[in-house]
Order: C-alpha cells, then sequence, then structure tokens
C-alpha cells in the first residue's frame, strides 16, 4: 500500500514537472507558426533548425558559456567551501552571507550592478562580460552544494589518516573529497544548468551581435517563439536524456545470472568509458573549437561591418544575407523589445551601433538629445521609392527630414473575433463592455494603453493635461477587472487561438491573424487612434556611418522592401515596393494599406519630456497595482 | 588548517570586485539624485500605496510558494533518499533535467495548459469536469514558482538527508521511538541545513521575480520585482530602480539574518 502511495506520488510530481515538456515537443512537430493552433504534424521545423544560423549560434555561445562558466565556478567554489570549512564559524557565517548575495539578489539587480561595473571599468559588452557574470552567480551553487557535503564529514577519519601518517593534502584527497564529491559533481550540474538556463543577467550583460538561447527567445517573444525554437529545445532536451540513461544503466550483478551480467557489465563499462573519458574528451574539443571560433570572429569584427539594432523579428534574415553578400560588409545584427529598452543602451553608448529603428517619438527623443547623426541623403539614391506621405508624416517628429528614413508603419487598433463579438465594432467603448468581462487583451505598455483612454475620451494621445491624465487613469483602472491580461506579443496567438473576443494589436500583426484565423477582424476606431513610424536612424557615435547608409539604402529597394513585407507583414512607406505584392488582396488590404479617411483623427506619438514621462509611468503603474 | 583557509583568497577576490563593487555602485545610484546629489527620496518610493502594495503580494506568493514547495519536497526527497545510491541518483538528475528546456520556454508552456482552451481544460472537459480558470490569476502565479524552483528544494533536503546515519535511525527504533517520534526527533532536525538551504533556494528568486508574474500574470499582477523592472527598463529610471532593489536587499538581509541563526542550531546537530 505504501509503495503504491509513493509511486502515484512519484509520478504526480513528474507529471507536473514534464507537463510543460511535454507540450513543447509537441509544439515542435506543430505545422503552424502560432503555438495556439494545431496544424497537423511535421518534422520541418527540424530541418530548417539548422540553416538558422542565429539559432545554432546562440545555441553554441550558451554552451560554451554554460560549460566554462561552470567549470570555473567549480573550481573557485569548491576551493572556497574547502576554504570556509576550516574557518571559525563567525568569520564562515560572514562569508556565507557574501555568497548568498548573488544568490539572494533579485537577478535583475545583479544584472544591472553587474552592466554598471562592466561599463565603469571599460570593458566592451560582449562574451566575455557574460562569462565574467555568469561565474559569478554560478560560485554560490557550488558552494552551497559542496558546504552540506563538507560539515557532514566525519573530522575523526581525517585526523586518524593524519595520526597514520598521511600528509594534509593525501588525507584530503583520500578521505575528504570522496565524501564531497557527490556536492561537487552536482554543484557542477546546478551551475550548468542555471547558466543555460539564465536570462535576466545575460541580457544586461550583453554586447551586440551575440545572443544566448535565453536572449534569443526573449526577442522572439514579442512576435511568436520560432518553431524552430521548439525543435532546438527538443533536441537539447533528449540527448541529455539519452546521456543521462547512458550513464546511469544500473547493473544489478546480484540478481542477475553470471551471462546477462557479463553483458551488462559491458555496458556499463561502455558507459563509464563514455562518461570518464568521452565526454570530458568532448569538452575539451567544444572549449578549443569555440576559442578558435570566437578568435576569428574577433579578428572579423574589427573589419568592415555593420552593427544593426532592430525590433525582434523586424527583418527578413535572407535580406541581411543578400546584403552581405552584395557588398561584402558584415552584419552585426542584435535585438530589441521595447522602445524603452533600446534608449537606455544607445544613450550610455557603451556599445556603438550603427543603425538603430526606433519609432516616432522615440527618434525626435534621440534627436532632441542630440544622440543621432545627420543622414547623408546622397548615399541613400533609393530614398525616392519612399512616398512622399510618410516623409511628410516624418516631419512630426523629424521635422527637417535630417536625422530619419521611414521603415515600416501602421496602426493600432481594435481585433476582434466575429465568432464572439456579433455587434459592430467601431469604438474604443466596446473595451469597457462588461459583456466581454475576461475576454478583452490589453496593451502591455504604457503609451500604448494611455493612448486607447486618451482617445476614447476624446483627447489627444500626446496629452500632458493633468486632468486629463487622471481621467484616462480612472478609466483604465475602471477597465481592469474586465480585462483578461495585459500582453503585448501574445495578442496574436491569443486571439488566434480563440482565447479571447477582443484585442488592442498592431495593424501588422492583424494582417498575420487574419491569415490564420478567418474570424478576426481589425477596425481603426472611430474616435482615433495611434498612427506610428519606425525609422532607420544612425546614431551619432556610430562607427562604420557609411556602411549604415549603404544598408538602409539597400533596405529601400522596391524588391527588398517587398520581402520585408512578406516576413512581417507590417505596412511599408515604401510605394514602388507596395506595387509588387502579388496578391491583389493583399496589396488592397484596409489594414496594412488603409485609406487616408480612416486615418482623420489618428495621431503620432510625439516624445513629452523626461518628466511627463515619468507621470506616464507613475499613473501606469497606478493603473496596473490596483 | 591554516593553508586551506588561503583556498578561499580567489574567491574573496572574485566576490569583491564582481559581487561587493556592482552592489556599492547600485547604493551609488539609489541614494544620489539624476544629477548626483545625495537623497533619500528613492528609498521612499517604496511607501507609496502601489509599490506598498506590490511588495506585500510579492511577499505573499512567495511565501505561499515557498510553502508549497516544502511540503511537496520533503516526502519527495525522502522517497528518493530511500532509493539505492546509484538509482537515486538518476532520479536527482530527473530533476534538473527540464532545465534543459528554457526556463522562458518552459513557463510559456504553461499558457499553453492552463488557458481557457488549454490542454488541461479540454481534458476536465472530456470528462465533463468543470473547467479551471487559473490563468492570469495569482494561483497560476503561485503554479509557476512552484513548478520553477521545486528542484531547489529538493536537492538540498535529499543531499542532507541522504547523509543521515541510517545506524542511527535504527538505534531510534531499538530504542522504541516509533515512526512519527523517529522522523520528529531524529530525521527532521539532521535535515533542518538542507531545509533552509532550500527554502532561501525558493524563497528569494520567488520574492524578485518579474518574468513568471508577467508570463502567467497576464501583466496583470504587478509583483515588487515587475515594479523594479519597469522602473530599469521602461522608465529608465536607474537612480528609483536601484533605490527600491536596495529596500528589497535590505528585506533580503533581514531574512538572510534570520536564516543565519536558524541554521547555527541546525549546525550543531549536523556535526
Amino acid at each position: 500500500m505504501k509503495n503504491i502511495a509513493k509511486k502515484i506520488y512519484l509520478t504526480l510530481i513528474f507529471l507536473l514537472l514534464y507537463a510543460p515538456i511535454a507540450t513543447l515537443i509537441v509544439l515542435s512537430f506543430n505545422n503552424t507558426k502560432t503555438r495556439s493552433k494545431w496544424g497537423g504534424f511535421t518534422g520541418k521545423w527540424y530541418l530548417s533548425l539548422f540553416h538558422n544560423q542565429d539559432i545554432m549560434n546562440a545555441l553554441y555561445t550558451t554552451l560554451i558559456i554554460a560549460l566554462l562558466s561552470a567549470l570555473i565556478a567549480t573550481v573557485l567554489g569548491t576551493a572556497a567551501a574547502i576554504g570556509m570549512q576550516a574557518m571559525k564559524s563567525k568569520i564562515r557565517t560572514f562569508l556565507l552571507g557574501i555568497t548568498n548575495i548573488p544568490m539572494l539578489n533579485a537577478d535583475i539587480v545583479t544584472g544591472i550592478s553587474l552592466m554598471l561595473l562592466f561599463i565603469a571599468w571599460r570593458f566592451t559588452l560582449g562574451f566575455s562580460t557574460i562569462l565574467l557574470a555568469h561565474i559569478t552567480f554560478n560560485i554560490p551553487y557550488v558552494i552551497l552544494s559542496v558546504l552540506p557535503k563538507l560539515k557532514q564529514t566525519n573530522k575523526n577519519i581525517y585526523e586518524a589518516a593524519l595520526d597514520l601518517g598521511a600528509s594534509p593534502v593525501y588525507a584530503f584527497y583520500k578521505v575528504v573529497f570522496p565524501d564531497i564529491l557527490p556536492g561537487v559533481f552536482s554543484g557542477f550540474l546546478l551551475a550548468f544548468t542555471m547558466s543555460l538556463d539564465d536570462f535576466v543577467i545575460t541580457h544586461f550583460t550583453k554586447g551586440p551581435g551575440i545572443d544566448t538561447l535565453s536572449t534569443k527567445i526573449y526577442s522572439e517573444v514579442r512576435k511568436g517563439i520560432k518553431p524552430e525554437m521548439y525543435a532546438l529545445s527538443t533536441i537539447l532536451f533528449l540527448t541529455v536524456l539519452l546521456l543521462l540513461i547512458l550513464v546511469n544503466f544500473t547493473p544489478d550483478t546480484q540478481k542477475e545470472d553470471k551471462k546477462k551480467s557479463r553483458k551488462i557489465t559491458h555496458i556499463h563499462k561502455i558507459s563509464s568509458l563514455i562518461f570518464k573519458k568521452a565526454v570530458p574528451a568532448l569538452m575539451v574539443i567544444v572549449i578549443t573549437a569555440g576559442g578558435i571560433f570566437y578568435h576569428s570572429r574577433n579578428q572579423m569584427s574589427t573589419q568592415n561591418q555593420v552593427i544593426v539594432y532592430n525590433w525582434g523579428e523586424y527583418l527578413d534574415p535572407d535580406a541581411v544575407s543578400m546584403f552581405e553578400k552584395e557588398t561584402g560588409i558584415d552584419v552585426v545584427y542584435e535585438e530589441y523589445e521595447t522602445n524603452e529598452i533600446m534608449y537606455p543602451k544607445v544613450q550610455s553608448g557603451a556599445i556603438a551601433y550603427d543603425v538603430v529603428c526606433p519609432s516616432d517619438y522615440m527618434v525626435q527623443r534621440m534627436i532632441e538629445n542630440d544622440l543621432l547623426a545627420e543622414i547623408n541623403y546622397n548615399n541613400i539614391p533609393n530614398l525616392e521609392y519612399i512616398g512622399d506621405i510618410y516623409m511628410e508624416q516624418s516631419k512630426q517628429f523629424d521635422p527637417e527630414n535630417k536625422y530619419s528614413i521611414p521603415y515600416l508603419w501602421g496602426t493600432v487598433g481594435i481585433l476582434y473575433n466575429k465568432s464572439m463579438v456579433d455587434e459592430p465594432v467601431d469604438s474604443w467603448g466596446i473595451l469597457w463592455d462588461e459583456k466581454y468581462e475576461d475576454n478583452i487583451l490589453m496593451q502591455d505598455s504604457v503609451r500604448d494603453a494611455f493612448g486607447v483612454a486618451l482617445k476614447y475620451l476624446g483627447y489627444s494621445l500626446n496629452s500632458t493635461d493633468l486632468d486629463e491624465l487622471e481621467a484616462a487613469k480612472k478609466l483604465l483602472i475602471a477597465q481592469k477587472p474586465l480585462v483578461q491580461a495585459y500582453v503585448i506579443d501574445q495578442v496574436r496567438d491569443k486571439m488566434i487561438g480563440n482565447e479571447a473576443a477582443l484585442g488592442v494589436i498592431y495593424s501588422g500583426e492583424a494582417l498575420y491573424c487574419q491569415m490564420e484565423n478567418p474570424d478576426l477582424e481589425y477596425v481603426i476606431p472611430k474616435e482615433g487612434s495611434n498612427l506610428w513610424i519606425d525609422s532607420w536612424v544612425i546614431p551619432e557615435n556610430a562607427r562604420h556611418k557609411e556602411n549604415a547608409e549603404k544598408f538602409i539604402n539597400f533596405l529601400c529597394r522596391p524588391d527588398i522592401a517587398k520581402m520585408n513585407f512578406d516576413y512581417i507583414t507590417y505596412s511599408i512607406p515604401n510605394t514602388a515596393g507596395r506595387e509588387l505584392i502579388e496578391d491583389e488582396s493583399v496589396r488592397n488590404s484596409t489594414i496594412a494599406f488603409p485609406d487616408p479617411s480612416q486615418l482623420t483623427n489618428c495621431e503620432t506619438f510625439q516624445f513629452l519630456g523626461d518628466e511627463n514621462d515619468t507621470l506616464y509611468n507613475q499613473l501606469w503603474r497606478e493603473v496596473k497595482s490596483q | 588548517m591554516k593553508s586551506r583557509k588561503l583556498l578561499t583568497g580567489p574567491y574573496l577576490f572574485w566576490s569583491v570586485s564582481f559581487v561587493i563593487i556592482p552592489l556599492f555602485m547600485i547604493v551609488y545610484y539609489g541614494l544620489t539624485d539624476k544629477e548626483g546629489g545625495f537623497t533619500l527620496l528613492n528609498l521612499a518610493r517604496i511607501t507609496t500605496p502601489e509599490n506598498l502594495k506590490a511588495l506585500g503580494l510579492s511577499l505573499l506568493l512567495s511565501l505561499g510558494s515557498t510553502l508549497i514547495c516544502l511540503l511537496l519536497a520533503y516526502p519527495l526527497a525522502m522517497i528518493l533518499a530511500e532509493k539505492k545510491v546509484r538509482q537515486s541518483s538518476f532520479i536527482v538528475l530527473i530533476f534538473i533535467l527540464p532545465m534543459w528546456m528554457n526556463f522562458l520556454l518552459r513557463t510559456l508552456a504553461w499558457q499553453n495548459l492552463l488557458e481557457k482552451n488549454g490542454v488541461l481544460n479540454n481534458i476536465l472537459h472530456f470528462f465533463h469536469l468543470p473547467s479551471l480558470t487559473i490563468i492570469n490569476t495569482p494561483y497560476a502565479i503561485i503554479l509557476g514558482m512552484v513548478y520553477n524552483f521545486l528542484p531547489f528544494m529538493v536537492l538540498p533536503i535529499y543531499n542532507v538527508l541522504v547523509k543521515i546515519d541510517r545506524d542511527v535511525i535504527f538505534a531510534a527504533r531499538d530504542l522504541g521511538a516509533n515512526t512519527i517520534q523517529t522522523f520528529t526527533k531524529i530525521i527532521f532536525p539532521l535535515s533542518l541545513p538542507g531545509i533552509i538551504s532550500g527554502i532561501t533556494m525558493v524563497f528569494v528568486p520567488s520574492l524578485t521575480t518579474f518574468v513568471i508574474s508577467d508570463l502567467l500574470g497576464g501583466s496583470k499582477i504587478l509583483l515588487i520585482g515587475n515594479v523594479i523592472e519597469q522602473e530599469f527598463k521602461q522608465g529608465s529610471n536607474w537612480n528609483t530602480g536601484s533605490g527600491l532593489s536596495l529596500v528589497l536587499m535590505i528585506f533580503i538581509i533581514a531574512s538572510m539574518a534570520l536564516i543565519a541563526k536558524y541554521d547555527k542550531d541546525g549546525e550543531g546537530n549536523a556535526f
């Protein structure tokens, strides 16, 4: 009875631990790009995975960092633990306190503090800074795994060994070390896996062009995870599982008959051979190869390149490889999730980006803070393909069209599910209709959320009037009980999966959603909305300005603009590129290319100054904390 | 013994360079304003109602998840500790194995499981059971915390339990202790260091997380981690963010001190 209860308990825990993993494995065989719809079985993601240079690079970086940081942390940590054990308990407690700091501190604080340090010390953010950071947060795991083992070692045996004439080192190696070895090993494993699993700290300490799987996934969250990522995770997971089974194959020699046991011992020998020889050898190979790889990469990086800092999933990777092939310029590509994440990174100057793609109000803010260089328009002949109306629009944030070149644009509106909403949708007001309680998805960003409320109240979405903002805040608080979730990226997946009836969404996403789920319809509410433009700019401290201009010029070419549109479905200001779109219904889609009459009440965001920014953030926090 | 102490040297150097000095940078930022002048305003920001509420909720959720983790992990560690060594080391590895799937992906996968039309509800529906709607509520966040941090509770407890001398238990039995007495008088006190290490490993990451509350709470629920994260990322106000982190650190240090006190008693038993 008791045994059965134990087994049931174990099974339940394993179900809890492995249900999400099973889900991810299933998703890796899903024949659609969205996670909320099953499109049939496919193995194609496993094939395309190996052609995806970005993911493979990220995987490689992740493994090298995990391995190196775990190894170094294990050596440092084990030595430290042994030393600490020999100390007086007061000093030890104090040291343990220090050890606990990186573990107990919030990841984000550790990350930020290290970033501040690296910048103060003028380290270039990159591979080495990630490694240093990972070692730092890995050591405590090793120490905390080794110390309990050390505490349980029997002092008397060690002293007996000394009495019997063993040297302290020998006695330690023979008596104490075998006892603590499981702790060292589990410390290494923990460190390795923690490094593998870390996101926040890496995010703050990494430089351009380098990504671990975590940061790669995070940059993909905005647009939905690429299915290749599920495939890669599945492969990783199954490999480790297989390795574990092999290593831990338990020969129970006593119970088996002789012949069988010989066979099993044989397997056991193989597995121990793999574990003792092959795995370390493999590690050495990986590290050396990695060293050479990074060395050559670093050499390359001093040459002809352009460092691009763009929104996640905001450019067809094929276009990048085409550019590299045509010009011989190396593209170092990095992604961000929001304007607000991008801004401090550019401002700090820690990394000299060459091309960045901020939104309208952020372009204005960067101009006002002297962060941008004037673009030499002679170097960008393809500018002629950009519609005049968009250059005119840009003057709202770049009054003389000196600093920015429009890249993509769109509106913000309501996406609704016709099978759940049977009344006509034409006003923001429907987002306050109690009928749709728990069926509404709101944007999780300050300006977008306040934009909706301000527009509904008939105010400008650039309002700085305290009364108007208070009213908008009250409205948002009143709406909160009706809201199912505040999201940025997941509107798409949730709407496709029929999880909600109404969602505030960017027009570019709406087009994709409609392709996946025909029940969905997009509308720009009559009160007006946000008309946004994301533009290419060149930071003041760019080191490869000419390459940056070549890059922008390349992206303004009609065929490239069209290729990009096919890939990300966001509206392009490239009129010649639009003409190339084959599908007529898409070319004339009012979602992608709304009629000017639909845009009469629309406004573009403006930068309102640092003080008003703080005010908005403060009010938004009050909404969120209700 | 003296030469052994020297082994701590490299680590000490490392800690000072990459732990202590960076922390002082946070302290510096936390106690200055944007112009660099001294101020306590950043610290005082914790007293605003919404920040206090976020802190309270974080405490509640992290305490809850720590308790649940402990209740789940202890019997589990005991069952595992009973198994033969090789086999159980395998089982222990099984607990770390999930971490080979990325943390963000695994947490995102819970959305698939818990959603209104999610896997779990489909199963419940199949058996004609009422559906479960905990996604975007604090319960989902607790589930996410327990899911993510359970291994950090199981492993230290297990590590201590396997080290307990069987003879001590047999002796207790011989002297007439029943199962419950053996547990309360022998096993539990001996495993205290593991429990405490486990509690710290679960409580603090739960207290400071922002990703789990973001992904499973639908961003409707603001924890103190989210507040700090927003100060750094959305508000790009590093000073306020640092100030709030300092408050959080004071809090963490207080709990560390409490734990250190407990651990001292536990240490006496462990030897």
